[in-house]
This record gives C-alpha cells, sequence and structure tokens, in this order.
C-alpha cells in the first residue's frame, strides 16, 4: 500500500490526502475501526466507544436531552447572527426589531427559529427532568448529575428571561416588570435582588444592558460550563441509567465483542460481587494501568458480559435522528408562527393583565394568591427540594425503568408537583384576564 | 428501518423549509412593484439616455432617512411607491402612483413642471402619513398590525378597532394632526379640524379637568400633552363617546358631542404629541417659563350679565355633562335644579372662582371664564327658585335625596363617589339612632357646611322636612329609637384655649388619630381607605367652626356609633385631654391670632408635616396655613 501512495502524482491524491489529514480513519469496517473512528475524531471522542443499548432504546430516553443540547446550538447560532443586528438600547432595540421583520436577509426567520427554540428549549429540559426522576435515573452514582440538571433548568429559565425583554416591546417590557417585582417579594434581599438585576427601580436602560450582557455572555457561558460537566459526568458515572438486570444477565448475552486495544490488565472496580469475583485474579497483579487510576463503575473493559454496542454508527445515527428531528420541528414552527412583536414600550400604559412570560406564569399565578409564599416561598421549596431529590431518596430500586413499582410513592409525588405547575401555568396562560379575574378562553 | 424513515421525513422537511424560506427572501414582492415600474417607464421613455439609465437599474431596498424633524426616521416607503415622484404616474394604480401634487399643500407650478413644496428626500412620508417607514411589506408598513400605535392616518384602520367607529376614522382629514405637528399657528388654513377641536377644548370645558402643555392646567384627568402619541385615533374618539369603554373607572363625564364634534376633538388631541417638530428644546422651555393662563379666560364676553346668557352659558360649557339641572343629568355633582333657593350669589361667586373656598374636598376645577359670564350664569341659577312639586315624603326623597343618598338609603347615590365627605348611610341605624333627632333637623335645614348637603330650609317647609325625616327612620333605619343617654359632656371646652393646651393636644393627636385622621389631620390616614365612612377631614374648617364644643366632646369620649371612631374614654382620655385636643383641631381652623401673641399655632410638627406630606395637595385653601 505505502509503494502505491508513493507512485501516485501528489496532485491527484491531494483530495484524498487532505480528507485523510482531517479524518484519520477511513470508514470503519471492524469493530476496532468503529472503536478508533470515535476517539480519534474531537467530536467523536466525546462519546464512548462503546454504549449500553438500553441508552439507545428511544422510548426510555425520548432523546430529549440530547433535544435541549441541540436546541441550545441552534439557539447559539442564531442568537450569534442576531448579534449582528441588535442594540441595546431603549431608543434603538425596537427599531432594530422592525429591521429584522421588514428588511433584514432571513432576519425574521432567524428571530422566528431563536424565539421558538428558546420556548422548546425550556420545555424540553423540564420534560428531561421528569424523564430522569420517572426512570429513578438520579439514584446513586447519579446524583451529583441531577443537582447539574436542576442548576441547568435554572439557568435556562433565566437566559430565556433575560432574552424576553431584549425586543423593547410591550409585551417584553411589562413581562419583565412583573417577573422582576414576583423577585422583589424575597424577604430582606428581594428588593435588593430587583435593583441588581434592573440597576435602577424601574426597568429601563440599564435593565436592557444588564439583561443583554447577561443573556448573551455570562448565561451562555455559564450553561456551557455546566453543559459540559453534565457530559463529563454521565461518562464518568457509567453511561446512562439502566436497569439492574440487564447488566446482569450472562446466559442470553452475546460474549463480549474482542477489544484489540490492550495495555496491561484494566483494573476495575465492580458493582456487583460476580464482577468483582472475575475481577479478582487481575487485582492480585498488583500493577495498574490508567483505568485503575480512577475509581467508580466505568464501562468495563473484557470481562464482563454486556449488553453494549458501538457509538459507531449506532449512538452516532441515533443523536443524527434526534438533530433532524430538533431541526425540521424548529424551522416548521418557524416557518408558520411569527415570533411576536408587539407595540413599543409605552411605560404609562401597561396591558391589563400585564403576564409574565409562560413559563412563570404557574408563579404569577400563585402570586396572585400569596405574594410572599407564591412568588418566592413555594418557589424556594419547590427548587430547594428538586436539588434535594438524589439525597433525600436513598432507596436503590427501580433505577432505569419507567414507573418502576418501587418508586410509586416518589414518582406519585412528583408528578404531582408536576401537574400542579402545568395546571397553574394553563390557567396563568388561558384563564386569566383583566384585573387577573378569570375569563374562559372560549 | 424506521430510523432510516425518521431520517428521510426530516431530512425532507428540513429541505423543504428552506426552499420556502429562500424563495421568500429572494422573490419580493417589492422587486416585482420595481420591476414593473422600470418597464412601464421604459416605455413612457423618450430619450435613449432615459432607458439607458432604466437599464442600470436593479430593484433594491429605497429609504429616505430624515433626521431634521424629532427623532431621526427611516422610510422604505419608495421602495414598492417607486414612481412617487414621477409626474408620469398620475393614472396609475398604486403602488406605483404618483403622489398627487396640490396648491393646498404649497406645491407651485413652475414652467409647467410641478415642484413640491414638501419634497419627500426632506421629509421622508411618515411625517405625515404616519405608518411604519421600515416595513417593506404592506401590512405592516401601511400599520395594519393591530401592535402598531400609528397605522396611516385616515387610510388604514386595524382589525382591533370598534367596527362601529371604524367607518368614521378615515377620510384624509384626519392627516391635518399631523400637519399641525409643524404647523404650529393659531389659524394656519391646513387644520381647520385641529382648530376647531382646540376650541372645543375649551367650549366643552375640558381644560377643567385636563392638562395640555401651554393651554391649560386641570389636574383632576390625566395630562394630555401627548395623548396623540400615547393612543391610536380609536381610542381617541371612542373614550370621547364613552369614557367608560376602555376605562370602566374613569368618571369622566359623557359629553353630548355630534359626530363632526367628536371628530374635529379626535385630531386636535391626535395633534398633540408632546414636544412637536417645530419646537425645539429651549424653545419649549421658555414657553414654560412663561405663565400659563387658561385659555377660556380669553374668552371674554362683551355681553352685559343676563340669565339668559347664563343659560345658553350652561348649555355650551357642558356644565350638565356632569350637574343635573332639569331633565339633564351627568350624574357626577350636585342638582342645581333648585340653586335659586339653596345658595345665594356671593356663594356661588366665591364657588366659582374657587370651588374649594367653599366645600374644601370638592373635585370641582377651576375654570377660567370671565367673570362677566359667571355673573351670568349666577343670576340664571338664581332663577331656578321654584320650589319642587313633590307631595309625599316618598316623593321628594327620591327626587332630592337619593341621588346623593341611593335609592335604598345606604349612602350609594349615584355621584356619591364624587363627593367628599361621602353621603351618610342611613341605613346604619347604630349611628342613626345615636343621635338627637335635632341635630337631623338642623341638616336638613341648613345644610353640613363644608359638604355637599345643602340647606334644604327654602326648598322645603318645616314639616316637609319633618315628613322626610320620618320617612327615612321608617324606611331606612327601622329599628326603633330607644332612648338617648344622657352624657356628661361640657357644653363649653372647659380647658382655655392657648399655645400649652394646643400642644399639648397636638401630642394626643399625633399619638392617638393621626392613623384614621392622618399627619395632617385631613382625614386621609394610612387607615382611612378600609374606613366606611371615612375619617372626618378636620382641616374642614366650614365643618369644624360649625360643630359646637359639646358635639366634639360627645364624638371624642363617647365614639361616633356606626362609624370607626371609638370611645376614646374607654383608652384612657380624660375630659381635659379631649378638650386639649379640640383646641387643636380649632387652631388648625383659627383664622384668629393665638392668644399668647404667636400666630401660628406651634406646630413643631406643622414643620414635619409639610416635609413628611409633601405630595399631599393642600385641600383647605380657606385655611391660612395652606397659604
Amino acid at each position: 500500500m505505502s509503494s502505491q501512495t508513493k507512485t501516485r502524482n501528489p496532485l491527484i491524491a491531494l483530495p484524498e490526502n487532505i480528507w485523510r489529514s482531517i479524518f484519520r480513519n477511513p470508514l470503519p469496517s471492524s469493530d476496532l475501526g468503529r472503536a478508533s473512528t470515535s476517539f480519534t475524531n474531537f467530536f467523536l471522542h466525546l462519546h464512548p466507544v462503546k454504549v449500553h443499548r438500553n441508552s439507545l432504546r428511544a422510548t426510555f430516553t425520548l432523546g430529549l436531552g440530547l433535544m435541549a443540547f441541540f436546541l441550545f446550538m441552534i439557539l447559539v447560532v442564531t442568537g450569534i447572527l442576531l448579534m449582528f443586528y441588535y442594540v441595546p438600547s431603549t431608543t434603538q432595540a425596537y427599531d432594530r426589531m422592525l429591521d429584522l421583520r421588514g428588511t433584514v436577509a432571513f432576519g425574521i426567520f432567524l428571530r422566528n427559529m431563536h424565539r421558538w427554540s428558546a420556548h422548546g428549549m425550556v420545555a424540553v429540559v423540564f420534560l428531561h427532568m421528569c424523564r430522569v426522576f420517572l426512570t429513578g435515573s438520579y439514584k446513586p452514582p447519579r446524583e451529583f448529575n441531577w443537582v447539574l440538571g436542576v442548576l441547568l433548568l435554572l439557568v435556562t429559565l433565566f437566559l430565556s428571561f433575560t432574552g424576553y425583554l431584549l425586543p423593547w416591546d410591550q409585551l417584553a417590557f411589562w413581562a419583565i416588570t412583573v417577573g422582576t417585582s414576583i423577585a422583589s417579594y424575597a424577604p430582606i434581599v428581594g428588593k435588593e435582588v430587583k435593583f441588581l438585576l434592573l440597576g435602577d427601580s424601574t426597568v429601563g436602560q440599564e435593565a436592557l444592558l444588564r439583561f443583554y450582557v447577561l443573556h448573551v455572555a455570562v448565561l451562555p457561558a455559564v450553561l456551557s460550563l455546566l453543559v459540559a460537566i453534565h457530559f463529563w459526568r454521565i461518562r464518568k458515572d457509567g453511561g446512562l441509567s439502566r436497569p439492574e438486570e440487564e447488566d446482569a444477565l450472562p446466559a442470553d448475552v452475546p460474549a463480549p465483542t474482542q477489544v484489540e486495544v490492550v495495555q496491561g490488565p484494566a483494573v476495575v472496580m465492580a458493582t456487583s460481587p460476580a464482577a468483582a469475583a472475575a475481577a479478582q485474579p487481575v487485582l492480585e497483579k498488583r500493577h495498574y494501568g490508567i483505568q485503575g487510576l480512577v475509581r467508580g463503575p466505568f464501562t468495563k473493559i473484557g470481562n464482563v458480559p454486556d449488553r453494549s454496542v458501538f457509538a459507531w454508527p449506532n449512538l452516532f445515527m441515533a443523536e443524527l435522528v434526534v438533530f433532524l428531528i430538533t431541526v425540521a420541528g424548529v424551522l416548521l414552527v418557524s416557518l408558520f408562527f411569527n415570533a411576536p412583536l408587539e407595540e413599543p414600550v409605552n411605560v404609562m400604559h401597561p396591558p391589563n393583565p400585564a403576564k409574565a412570560p409562560w413559563y412563570f406564569l404557574g408563579l404569577q399565578e400563585q402570586v396572585s394568591y400569596s405574594a410572599f409564599w407564591g412568588g418566592v416561598g413555594i418557589p424556594t421549596i419547590e427548587v430547594l427540594l428538586l436539588f434535594l431529590v438524589p439525597y433525600l431518596d436513598r432507596k436503590i430500586a427501580g433505577v432505569g425503568r419507567w414507573f418502576a413499582r418501587e418508586r410509586l410513592l416518589a414518582n406519585f409525588l412528583f408528578l404531582t408537583f408536576v401537574i400542579v405547575n402545568v395546571v397553574l401555568i394553563i390557567i396563568g396562560t388561558f384563564f386569566r384576564g383583566p384585573n387577573w379575574e378569570f375569563v374562559s378562553p372560549w | 428501518m424506521s430510523t432510516r424513515v425518521t431520517l428521510a421525513v426530516a431530512s425532507f422537511v428540513v429541505l423543504i423549509v428552506h426552499g420556502i424560506v429562500f424563495y421568500d427572501q429572494f422573490f419580493n414582492r417589492w422587486e416585482k412593484h420595481q420591476t414593473a415600474y422600470f418597464e412601464q417607464a421604459r416605455s413612457l421613455a423618450k430619450t435613449d439616455a432615459e432607458r439607458r439609465a432604466l437599464d442600470q437599474r436593479s430593484p433594491r431596498i429605497e429609504q429616505i432617512i430624515v433626521t431634521q424633524f424629532g427623532e431621526s426616521r427611516v422610510d422604505r416607503c419608495t421602495t414598492c411607491h417607486v414612481a412617487s415622484d414621477d409626474p408620469r404616474f398620475q393614472n396609475h394604480a398604486q403602488p406605483l402612483r404618483t403622489h398627487p401634487y396640490s396648491a393646498a399643500l404649497g406645491d407651485v407650478q413652475v414652467n409647467g413642471r410641478w415642484e413640491r413644496r414638501h419634497k419627500f428626500t426632506d421629509f421622508g412620508c411618515t411625517i405625515c402619513h404616519d405608518g411604519q417607514g421600515r416595513g417593506l411589506e404592506s401590512f405592516y408598513a401601511h400599520g395594519e398590525d393591530i401592535f402598531w400605535p400609528d397605522p396611516m392616518l385616515g387610510y388604514v384602520t386595524q382589525a382591533s378597532w370598534h367596527t362601529e367607529f371604524r367607518p368614521k376614522l378615515t377620510g384624509k382629514e384626519y392627516m391635518q394632526a399631523n400637519c399641525a405637528q409643524c404647523h404650529t399657528e393659531d389659524n394656519f388654513a391646513g387644520t381647520p379640524l385641529v382648530q376647531r377641536g382646540r376650541q372645543l377644548f375649551f367650549e366643552k370645558a375640558c381644560y377643567g379637568c385636563h392638562r395640555i402643555e401651554g393651554l391649560s392646567n386641570g389636574t383632576l384627568g390625566p395630562d394630555l400633552s401627548d395623548v396623540g402619541k400615547k393612543y391610536k385615533i380609536n381610542y381617541l374618539w371612542e373614550h370621547t363617546v364613552n369614557p367608560r369603554a376602555f376605562q370602566p373607572t374613569s368618571f369622566m363625564p359623557k359629553f353630548d358631542l355630534s359626530d363632526e364634534e367628536i371628530k374635529a376633538l379626535t385630531v386636535f388631541l391626535k395633534s398633540r404629541r408632546g414636544i412637536n417638530f417645530a419646537e425645539t428644546a429651549l424653545g419649549q422651555y421658555r414657553a414654560r417659563l412663561q405663565q400659563v393662563k387658561a385659555e377660556g379666560a380669553k374668552q371674554e364676553t362683551s355681553a352685559m350679565p343676563s340669565a339668559m346668557r347664563g343659560e345658553q352659558l350652561i348649555g355650551e360649557r357642558s356644565c350638565t355633562a356632569c350637574h343635573r339641572l332639569g331633565e339633564k343629568d351627568g350624574h357626577i355633582a350636585p342638582d342645581l335644579s333648585y340653586e335659586g333657593l339653596i345658595r345665594d350669589e356671593d356663594w356661588m361667586m366665591a364657588h366659582f372662582r374657587e370651588p374649594k373656598s367653599k366645600i374644601p374636598d370638592s373635585i370641582m376645577p377651576v375654570f377660567g371664564f370671565a367673570d362677566a359670564d359667571f355673573r351670568s350664569i349666577s343670576a340664571y341659577l338664581k332663577t331656578r327658585s321654584t320650589p319642587p312639586p313633590f307631595k309625599t315624603a316618598e316623593e321628594i326623597y327620591k327626587g332630592l335625596c337619593a341621588r346623593c343618598h341611593g335609592e335604598k338609603g345606604d349612602g350609594k347615590g349615584v355621584t356619591y363617589l364624587y363627593l367628599d365627605p361621602a353621603p351618610r348611610d342611613l341605613t346604619k341605624a347604630s349611628f342613626m339612632n345615636s343621635k338627637p333627632e335635632e341635630r337631623f333637623l338642623q341638616s336638613l335645614k341648613n345644610g353640613v357646611p363644608g359638604t355637599s348637603m345643602p340647606p334644604w330650609e327654602r326648598v322645603l317647609t318645616d314639616e316637609q322636612r319633618r315628613t322626610v325625616l320620618t320617612y327615612v327612620f321608617e324606611t331606612f333605619v327601622k329599628e326603633p329609637r330607644g332612648q338617648l343617654k344622657e352624657r356628661k359632656v361640657p357644653d363649653k371646652n372647659p380647658v382655655a384655649f392657648n399655645v400649652d393646651s394646643i400642644h399639648r393636644g397636638e401630642e394626643i393627636f399625633l399619638n392617638r388619630c393621626t392613623g384614621c385622621h392622618g399627619r395632617k389631620a385631613d382625614g386621609k390616614g394610612p387607615n382611612s381607605l378600609d374606613i366606611s365612612p371615612r375619617p372626618r377631614n378636620l382641616r374642614n374648617s366650614f365643618f369644624i367652626n360649625n360643630v359646637p364644643d359639646k358635639r366634639l366632646f360627645d364624638s371624642i369620649l363617647y365614639g361616633v356609633q356606626g362609624t370607626a371612631m371609638p370611645s376614646w374614654i374607654d383608652y384612657g382620655l380624660t375630659q381635659n385631654d379631649a378638650g386639649d385636643l379640640i383646641n387643636f383641631i380649632r387652631s388648625l381652623n383659627s383664622q384668629t391670632a393665638l392668644p399668647g401673641g404667636e400666630k401660628s399655632p406651634t406646630l413643631t410638627s406643622q414643620a414635619n408635616l409639610s416635609q413628611t406630606n409633601q405630595e399631599v395637595p393642600c385641600l383647605n385653601k380657606g385655611n391660612d396655613k395652606c397659604k
């Protein structure tokens, strides 16, 4: 083969050489090839070489985490393009919106995509959390990743909220006015938090600038960092959760695929006694491969019957499907529905009712019953409980299955929380008219 | 397999949507208009050079950036209306029609060619027409989008507007509101509707309640200086026709206006957009430095004061928009039908010049009519001196009392929201039965000074007043009257009226009374909003100076039954304390110098009061401390 390459004209071989220099592997035809394709590519090597079959089951994950990530990618791309046109100034912002809608090439479509992806991301992140809870996937060793996930939900909400102000129309202005006054109901620090957010006692130029900086720089950076850790933790916590039976059924599992990359014996911290026994002789040798330095339930190499498959092409194909579905969905919605742009801000003329963004309408509905408890007390307790879920619920049973019988109580409590909040949002969105009085949407 | 189908479908959708979006982006409607224009212009072209120049042009977004008039504007209207300045297209269909030339707009003909006075390159389009200059789609550009605040004036109505009024809101004449942005002269020929509207603003007494920078100083209603910027013409029209259409809580009266008058007012209001283009900020500042005089005062009438002229004036100046006079009733202010029997001319004149000088909490605005006009109105009102024809007590109550005290006697008649103090709730037996009958008869006879309860002495006979009182007790109070308890209260304040006593009284007042009566003793304390009837304004001199010490002692020491005023004797107040309090309250309302040489009664707090409560306007102009 090498002699062949030498004889070829370098000009003729140029495309192939360039291709080879970028992609080190040809399309893989063997398991070794599949493995090295995964870890010689920067983007692919973020994935494990092999992935458990359970992680690929569409009905298990529903692809929600990936969907949230892809929506974030869409948001970054469209957001950067929008930044070329946007000016965070109270006198110019609205005019820029008009330009985007009327004159800028693809302006309205970019705005639609950005708007609907943002709403979609809030919804999908929330659904992702529901999936993780209802499959019991926050149990050890994945407790901290759950905490990161809750943090990510909060950052997502805040990102969407800060973006809401930027068009500087009536919808934006009054939603943020309502939203920040909900924050001011917090005891002691409430007023200060509001002032810190707005840079003023009312929503104005300072608030617009602050929200802009938070929206385009601070929060995306925070979110990216948290997402990176979230992904990294998935691998370090042993991949996605799966039922225990899936790991310990040697009978109907085919023999492990031979991995040819063996550099000294690998040491494994086994979770099951059987695996520990199997690993014992290896341990006796007392010298460690690179895997021996890290602790935790990692991908087992060679010595445990597993049901994993190569990431190439199985995982990557699944990811592509989720990606395309997400993009297609966003494109379709953006084609048919225009992002709202209401009147320019009129400080003297609040709409009645002035409503917060839809994902805070549950809060606003609660606030209409009690300012402190609805706006601060209950939400704080809810968020704290969400953070503490994996530390309160220590029973390791029913992991990796939807609605496991063992988790009846936990799932019941969680679904109650979800349904109550969704119902409150629906009431706040559709059933509240002027002066926050009950109206029928029909 | 299913993966592949999903992949295929999703890819297909992505592809299709991209196709549609790209098609939309590159095949704009305005390009078609421009292409059509180039073609037709070519066929109309007379020289080859002209044709060549047209060949050079390709469709592009045209825009005019106007920076000279107010905030800078970007008008892209000429992207579609590309022929607007091309005189050959006068008979074409829109959007390729020439903007008409008109001498009324100041256009002139030079050598058979029109020249525009308002060149599009200088003025743009939206400065006269409104609409959204930045838009390139007619839906947005013309302002049909319901969220756009300035649809093309007189041409475009929005879908959310009341269908009943929509046809009335079209017509070129609405654009006068925009002409008036620069042509501010009072007698500018191009803006007759603005001038008619301005005239109506004064004729219909709008200026009494509303402020407009440089024109009027009313404070009762909202400031209208930039109302044209805040609201669309449909709002202005409908709000004038029916003030409660948009604001259910508005107490602006319904005026009797013809469509023509409403249109003039709408155009006038639409022209009020704060700073107009003709003004510089410096000019505005200079204008503000000059004393604003209500323009109503300018309308001096040369005619001698006469009752006939007065009747005419009452009709013209819309008095009955609030007041009742015979058949006409504005449901806001008192009935004037028997005014000649109730008030004398001095009272009326003083009340006209400053309503608060007679009823300290009155909401009636100060109207700057000419003195002769006031005299005419007074003269007319003097003629309203026929006693009412009512016979039975029920008829009298329904005819005279119910308008304020309510059909059910609950103090919630049609006008009750606008009267301060509010009419007495006659159904509250605990109050009604705790006061001697003589007091009610007294109130009926002489009225309650400083309030809207008028003296009925000359309207009703002694006998009639007595039967009305009996009627009230039988119909509304219902509970039988027991024997009134004899209470030990002095007839006259035994505590000497001097500085020390006032100081002590003030201290007690600040400790005990301010929660309801307020730190200014004006009855507007923090608790006052939750209390019905509202706490008494203790600075209402007409009222306080007319109440004997005995009643004050009785109210303070033993409370006022049926109200929130507690019996202070139960809270440790002695008769002497009450005496100090009374001296303090009297001192707030006294016009005379104090014994002890001090003019202003003390009030260490007085300084504090004016500092802490600065936003509360001084309601009691009759009081010397207010000056």
